[in-house]
């Protein structure tokens, strides 16, 4: 424990403050990429490809640069100094799939981009790329989408862990499921976008873009366009949701970099919301079959998982392996198995990239692990939550068969506690009654343990793609506290979060913090927001920037004072001498003699308050919980109505329970989502068939239940002040409870189903054929 | 181009449109009222509502010239002159009703007719006031307690 948390009180950390970023939000006053205007902006829009495979014979551009309004048309030959992009995880046999912004050979789904129009406004772009005549020659399924990826298997590996076949050998049940998880959309309600300034004096290219990376995007912009990392500066104002999916350089981004550097105006664009359906963050789509060998008490001896990706055209950003990967690392979950193999990979397919999605990878484990247990506890006459007791892991730090060092957790006392909540004897009385009267109610429960704040040592599996980050703390002349960092909130209220910390760090109130993200200009370097990290990322570098600085102010108040540092605190925005209030000086005036006093300077060394700190966590966080779901299945039409939901979770220590819960009851709802309603659709031909939100179904508020809450606090031990990321875990295992339920409910009729969302129409066939 | 006449949060403007502009667009590209928020450009996801004559309208399904002589508000018109949030403002903060913030501000001008009728209103009746609005990131719970609480202020 460091200094200042032994001495202050926590006065901010752990209460539910009110968010700093809501009164702009409220009022219409915050600004998203799509808000910023600048002068003479060209806007900007594409043609893209109306067949899924195809070769490109001829694109007439002409037509484009006749409209009245076109200022400019790029082609594939405009853009072939631009340099493919491809996936940035280094996996030894991984297969590269290069994509080059628009391609002039051939086309891979539908959507690809193949020109870009550009004019004075959106209505006359479109007009423009209406008129451009795109000739296509449609190529067979025998055509390979990758001349050196026959098949279209891009990744493969297997492993076993623990002797598998021989538990397999000696078990006396083998349960096998399979399951399609179904391809998916991130949906957030603000589409991505871009709007780049290039400044010819300067060199610099400035882009205003909806990332959640924005040191990665710069990275990856400046590459693609062949400009030094120093020469661009993202800016991202606000956003209006990402869900995993505005992490990957989109060919439109580059586009639009290229035309404004050459026009020398701002070139923006904006995804609609048919071109996010159509050729958008996608996620998901798996095939996926999991086996697992039991004893006859229903003890789990070891299970084999497989995982097919559906990756789409292109492995993008980090793309499908965070699904496939993550997928197959965390099937163990929090049950004791003596082994474990799995083979897992991605196939590229005539579809939309795949993207990272929340809870990638962990939600189709979870739904396939826990619909495999309710099988199997079905099959050996175990209650199902009985059969989750005799093989869930202990409360406390765990090894898994993977060699994943969990870190403390309350693994089982979450489980029994959803249990206690939803009442699941009760439960099972109230449901044979039910079925007496032919209504079909169902249960389902499911525990999970998510892994986030992933350091470079990597996560499960050695997986790569970890991680650390900087933040920056500054005081001003006036006394200010300024954070800097590289995260970017997309609606988790990280401004509000890291002032609390700050705020306990130096005696004064959040909204006397300013936090600055979303600007590579003024944030030191680091990752980014996703995978649950930036809690971890944020308490760790925030606490140690803030102890070096800190310091600094004691030090200052030591000589200005005439005291010792232990007589010393940092009270209501001064340094002060505990138990005298009368002795106390404003932070204003300590950083005045900082700068000004020569003698402090000269004891000081450098007059600056501000100290950039480093944070690379040791091992990841492990939040868990449970999720408990009761639904009612109408076994005429198939409907689902969810009666309840219950979420106990456990991500250590809250510094913001409000927003914990936000995060809760969103994942549920998108988890839902994933169970019920949601799926993307392609004809056989590969053409999209859900191309508007009238056919792709997002929950609504009539979709939903109240969502019942409590919260166990076992703490980190991971350097993070006892704070554990925790924003996918439940929506994540939100599938797996409402899927559970659904199939209890109809288990009686023998009913199965292996295809998700479990919509109303797929219930009632299965119920027909039964 | 048309000539329309357009009475937005209490002021006229008279402005010369595209007539295939829509109201969403007039609003955020001419008049500088980036408030509205455009989700689907369809209908569907009432990110874009707006009052039209007090009515909730999605105006990105309207186009300007039907907004001649009709007099538009937008979430900028919500709080006081002085700064002070509208009590449903206040409430969806109190409660957490917003994360991202991209669909607040439809949602708000969806519940403002509502709210301003006077009424209480119960959960089931937010819930489905509010059904045509979309929100990816709250799971809607908090909305709905947000605005029951403002309808019982």
């Amino acid at each position: 424990m460091t200094e200042w948390q032994a001495q202050a009180e926590r006065r901010w950390a752990g209460r539910s403050v009110q968010r700093l970023e809501d009164p702009g939000m409220l009022t219409g006053a915050t600004r998203y990429v799509t808000d910023v205007q600048l002068p003479r902006t060209l806007e900007l829009a594409f043609v893209r490809s109306h067949a899924p495979s195809a070769r490109i014979l001829s694109i007439d551009l002409d037509p484009a640069r006749a409209v009245a309004g076109v200022h400019a048309v790029l082609g594939p030959a405009d853009v072939a100094d631009i340099q493919p992009t491809v996936d940035i995880l280094h996996l030894d046999g991984a297969l590269k799939t290069p994509r080059f912004t628009l391609p002039g050979d051939r086309v891979r789904y539908v959507g690809e981009p193949v020109a870009a129009i550009l004019a004075d406004d959106r209505y006359t772009a479109e007009d423009g790329a209406d008129a451009v005549t795109v000739e296509l020659e449609p190529l067979g399924d025998d055509e390979p989408m990758y001349a050196d990826i026959p098949g279209g298997r891009y990744f493969h590996q297997a492993a076993a862990h623990g002797d598998v076949d021989a538990a397999f050998a000696r078990a006396s049940h083998r349960i096998r499921r399979r399951l399609h998880v179904q391809r998916v959309v991130t949906s957030p309600l603000e589409g991505c976008g871009i709007i780049a300034d290039y400044d010819a004096a300067t060199g610099e290219l400035t882009c205003y873009l909806s990332t959640q990376q924005p040191h990665l995007a710069r990275a990856a912009l400046a590459e693609a366009v062949g400009l030094p990392v120093s020469h661009v500066r993202i800016i991202c104002p606000a956003m209006g949701g990402g869900f995993g999916g505005k992490e990957v350089m989109l060919p439109e981004y580059l586009c639009a970099a290229v035309a404004a550097t050459r026009l020398r105006r701002p070139v923006r664009w904006v995804e609609d919301r048919s071109e996010a359906l159509t050729a958008g963050a996608h996620g998901k789509e798996a095939e996926a079959e999991l086996e697992a060998a039991l004893d006859g008490d229903g003890r789990l001896l070891a299970m084999r998982s497989r995982f097919v990706s559906d990756t789409g055209a292109y492995s993008s950003g980090i793309g499908a392996y965070v699904e496939f990967m993550v997928g197959a690392f965390t099937v163990p979950g929090l049950y004791d198995l003596g082994g474990y193999a799995y083979d897992t990979g991605g196939v590229v397919t005539h579809k939309a990239p795949l993207s990272p999605f929340r809870g990638v990878g962990m939600t189709t484990s979870q739904t396939l692990r826990e619909v495999l247990l309710d099988d199997a506890a079905r099959a050996l006459g175990i209650d199902r939550m009985e059969l989750r007791r005799r093989n869930m892991v202990p409360d406390g730090p765990w090894r898994t068969v993977l060699g994943e060092e969990y870190e403390p957790g309350s693994w089982r006392t979450a489980f029994e506690r959803a249990l206690e909540l939803i009442d699941y004897d009760r439960f099972l009385t109230r449901q044979s009654t039910a079925r007496e009267q032919g209504r079909l109610l169902g249960i389902g429960v499911t525990p999970f343990v998510e892994a986030a704040g992933i350091g470079s040592a990597g996560g499960a599996g050695g997986l790569p793609g970890g991680s650390h980050d900087n933040a920056t703390i500054a005081i001003d002349l006036s006394g200010r506290i300024t954070v800097a960092l590289p995260t970017f909130s997309h609606g988790q209220g990280h401004r509000t979060t890291a002032a609390q910390l700050v705020a306990d760090i130096f005696g004064v109130d959040p909204e006397d913090v300013r936090v600055i993200d979303g600007d590579t200009a003024r944030t030191p370097f680091g990752m980014g927001t996703f995978g649950s990290r930036s809690g971890v990322f944020i308490a760790g570098t925030v606490n140690r920037a803030g102890e070096v600085v800190r310091d600094k102010l004691l030090r200052v108040g030591e000589i200005l004072l005439e005291a010792a540092r232990e007589d010393l605190e940092l009270v209501e925005g001064a340094v002060g001498v505990r138990g005298a209030p009368s002795r106390r000086i404003p932070l204003a005036a300590v950083a005045g003699a900082a700068h000004f006093a020569p003698h402090v300077r000269a004891e000081l060394g450098d007059p600056t308050l501000t100290a950039t700190a480093f944070f690379d966590p040791p091992r990841p966080t492990h939040s868990n919980g449970t999720i408990a779901a009761t639904v009612d299945v109408d076994p005429d039409t198939g409907g689902v109505a969810i009666e309840r939901i219950v979420v106990v979770e456990d991500c250590g220590t809250m510094v913001n329970p409000m927003i914990v819960e936000g995060q809760i009851r969103g994942g549920v709802a998108q988890g839902v989502g994933l169970a019920l309603l949601e799926r993307y659709v392609y004809d056989e031909s590969g053409q999209p068939q859900t191309t508007t939100l009238a056919e792709y179904l997002l929950p609504r508020a009539t979709d939903l239940p109240p969502i019942e809450i409590e919260h166990i606090e076992t703490p980190s031990e991971n350097g993070t002040g006892g704070i554990k990321g925790m924003a996918e875990g439940p929506a994540s295992a939100t599938p797996a409870a409402v899927i559970c339920a659904v199939f209890d409910a109809i288990a009686p009729h023998g009913a199965t189903i292996e295809e998700l969302p479990l919509r109303p129409e797929t219930i009632a066939a299965a119920l027909a054929q039964s | 181009m048309t000539a329309i006449s357009v009475t937005v949060n209490g002021t006229t403007h008279e402005v010369d449109v595209p007539p295939r502009l829509l109201l969403a667009d007039l609003l955020r590209d001419e008049l500088g009222l980036t408030g509205t928020k455009i989700g689907c450009a369809m209908g569907a996801c009432g990110a874009c509502t707006v009052l039209v004559d007090r009515d909730p309208v999605r105006s990105c399904l309207m186009f300007a010239v039907q907004a001649h002589r009709r007099s538009v508000r937008t979430v900028e018109d919500l709080a006081a002159q002085n700064g002070d949030l509208h009590p449903v403002q206040a409430a969806l903060q109190a409660h957490h009703g917003l994360q991202c913030g991209y669909c607040t501000p439809g949602l708000l001008m969806a519940v403002t007719p509502l709210l301003e009728a006077g009424q209480p209103l119960d959960p089931d009746a937010v819930r489905e006031a509010i059904g045509g609005n979309l929100c990816r990131c709250t799971g809607y719970e908090t909305i709905v307690e947000a605005v029951v609480e403002a309808s019982r202020r």
